[in-house]
């Protein structure tokens, strides 16, 4: 796994999405750009999936994550550059033909066919028979326990129950390549969990290579095991979910992996001490923050998750921050408090049962050790 | 006891609460409009009731002066005469199979114009549009002429295929299958594209099923145009083996000139499918009449 961080290649990002052996290339794009008119989505972009892995394009909306999915799946032109899959280029290849399937966010599931004949769609058009589409619309509905709707349309249907429609149109062209476009988007909350682990278990039962694009990071952190994270049609980072949460590269993932989202504080860098680098708080206080070899900057951001600050009292002499308590909301598992400070709101989750007021004057312990410096260009120092 | 008093007290409550109901249901505008549109139904069908009484009652009471609403005598001898001394049986025959044929390829042709033009990125694309916009701001009677210049020319005056051609210039039909086609989600089309199948299995298994009921719609509207179309039938057929019913109308006649009592026969006759049509698909009929009316403005 390889990826330069935008900030220091310009308009050129690399990438490797590779799955936990790191197997072969199986779908790769090089120096790929996508124009509409003067609107640039996709800037030279160059990116690797590996064989067998569950790869997920995250970012918010516009980044042009959709568009990647599309230019993999031949419905998108490719301005500039080249797609390959299984080492064939297949930059002009029509969709039918790269042995690829995608599962739309709409489901696109034909109204006035029935669920066995929406299976078996690719194989009717292809003229197979219709002993064959039967059989393997059979075997499909099988795996996904559709059985007993195969004579329903998809209008008598439920939204998981078409979600799963829609994995069984893909599932019987046996492609190479599974693409999916925020296939659980339009599904509850409870549902959307339970599909999230049916398409793990798939994935883990076919090994096949999938590609995910969602914009939701609970999806990806959960099913991917590399996550392409996209910003404004570059790669901003790739890895697995775990490494973009501790190791962000910049601030932008550092930002948009995490629920409720990392602290930012503006911080002088009084020092740079080889890997770690002295800062000056607002309010005073100091921190020795960890960065990388080489590292330099003047002015900084440091940037701390909810759960890397403790409540500790006003007068602690560890507490690298003070305020009061805004606003209190209570999880359950966790309890998420908005702490007004004079460096701004922070975030702060504790225990499920901690015990706060609103008006309460805190003081904020501050894990220095999972705390990041970004510099002035958003990269992580 | 408290629930036996309540219940008396319901008891005479009652009758007031329905009065005030009832007061509220009276529905003045509703009750005036009821009314002009039945005053208007008897306007609209009262041609139709009078063409009917006129084909039961012997000629002579036809040409009397006065207006008599019911037959004196009574007689279906009218429609005996049409139904055995005249060719209706051949021009019902010529009739469905022209309007048939003129329903079959205006229905294909325009669905595949349609989807071309919605669906399809080719050059021209634009033009053909406008073209075809522009070619229902053309009366089709305007054409008449260069029509007749045309299929004769080409051997087809006095041929059911002659009949048939000028028909198949739809321009409207075009417009709402193009409308219908860009409203299908572009998803579906895509997941089609990915599934192999060709741009006739878009249209003849997506576009068209799934736009099932403005086919229907379209298909009965075109075929009621096609049956009742005189003027291009009465200029193209001069043999009476060809014609249509509504030309075989003007046919109906002896040495002593027009026979009112018969050619109403033959009218109604020729009407009675039409009715038919209309009666079974009326709300399609009405549906694609709201269709082409939104497109005509």
């Amino acid at each position: 796994m390889s990826a330069e961080a935008p900030a220091n290649t310009g308009s050129v990002a690399a990438a490797t999405a590779a799955g936990a052996g790191g197997g072969a290339p199986h779908v790769e794009l090089r120096r790929v750009t996508k124009r509409y008119g003067a609107v640039t989505a996709i800037t030279d972009l160059n990116l690797t999936v590996e064989k067998g892995s569950f790869t997920a394009l995250l970012g918010p909306s516009g980044c042009g994550k959709s568009t990647l999915l599309r230019m993999i799946a031949g419905l998108e032109e490719i301005t500039a550059g080249q797609c390959f899959i299984d080492n064939v280029d297949v930059t002009g290849t029509p969709p039918a033909k790269r042995r690829i399937a995608m599962v739309f966010q709409s489901y696109a599931l034909y109204p006035h066919m029935t669920v066995r004949q929406n299976i078996a769609f690719s194989l009717s058009v292809a003229g197979r028979s219709k002993k064959i589409q039967n059989e393997r619309a059979l075997e499909v509905a099988r795996i996904l326990e559709l059985e007993p709707y195969l004579d329903r349309r998809p209008a008598e249907l439920s939204g998981g129950q078409r979600q799963r429609v829609a994995i069984g149109r893909a599932l019987v062209r046996k492609p190479e390549v599974f693409l999916f476009d925020e296939p659980l988007s339009n599904l509850d909350a409870k549902l959307r969990v339970q599909m999230r682990v049916e398409l793990a278990k798939l994935h883990a039962e076919l090994g096949a290579t999938m590609i995910y694009v969602t914009h939701d990071q609970t999806e990806a952190m959960t099913l991917a095991d590399k996550i392409v994270v996209l910003d404004k049609g570059v790669i901003s980072q790739v890895g697995s979910p775990l490494e973009l949460y501790n190791a962000p590269a910049n601030k932008f993932v550092a930002a948009f992996i995490g629920s409720p989202g990392m602290n930012f504080v503006a911080a002088d860098i009084a020092a740079m001490n080889g890997r770690t680098a002295s800062v000056i708080l607002p309010g005073g206080r100091t921190a020795e923050i960890g960065v990388s070899a080489g590292a330099n900057a003047r002015l900084a951001e440091l940037g701390v998750r909810p759960e890397h600050l403790t409540i500790v009292d006003p007068n602690d002499p560890q507490a690298a921050f003070a305020g009061a308590v805004a606003i209190i909301e209570h999880l359950g598992n966790a309890t998420i408090l908005y702490v007004d400070t004079p460096a701004g709101q922070l975030i702060v989750e504790g225990e499920g049962d901690l015990d706060a007021k609103p008006g309460q004057t805190v003081g904020l312990r501050l894990s220095e050790s999972h705390a990041r410096l970004f510099g002035e260009t958003g990269a992580t120092l | 006891m408290t629930a036996s008093a309540g219940l008396a007290s319901d008891l005479t409550a009652a009758p007031a609460a329905r009065r005030v109901r009832r007061l509220r249901r009276f529905d003045l505008a509703g009750l005036l409009i009821t009314l002009v549109t039945l005053v208007a139904a008897v306007i609209f069908a009262f041609p139709l009731y009078w063409g009917l009484v006129t084909t039961f009652k012997p000629e002579y009471e036809i040409v009397r002066p006065g207006v008599e609403l019911w037959p004196e005598r009574f007689t279906i001898e009218n429609y005996v005469h049409v139904l055995t001394q005249t060719k209706i049986g051949l021009w019902y025959v010529n009739s469905l199979i022209t309007s048939g044929a003129v329903t079959v390829i205006v229905i294909i042709m325009a669905a595949g114009a349609g989807y071309a033009i919605s669906q399809l990125s080719f050059p021209g694309r634009r033009l053909f549009w406008w073209m075809i916009l522009a070619s229902f701001m053309v009366p089709i009677p305007a054409l008449i002429v260069t029509h007749f210049i045309v299929l004769s020319q080409l051997g087809l005056i006095n041929t059911l295929a002659g009949v048939v051609g000028p028909q198949l210039i739809a321009p409207v039909t075009v417009i709402i299958y193009k409308q219908f086609f860009d409203s299908v989600p572009k998803d579906f089309r895509e997941a089609a594209v990915i599934d192999g199948a060709n741009d006739f299995q878009l249209l003849f298994r997506i576009y068209l099923p799934m736009n099932w009921g403005v086919t229907t719609a379209l298909a009965i509207i075109t075929f009621i145009g096609a049956w009742n179309l005189f003027l291009w039938p009465f200029l193209a057929i001069s043999s009476e083996d060809k014609m249509n019913i509504t030309v075989g109308i003007t046919q109906v006649h002896d040495a002593f000139g027009v026979q009112y009592g018969r050619d109403l026969a033959v009218a109604m006759l020729a009407a009675l499918p039409v009715a038919l049509v209309y009666l079974i698909f009326q709300r399609r009929v009405t549906q694609a009449i709201m269709l082409s009316a939104g497109i005509k403005g």
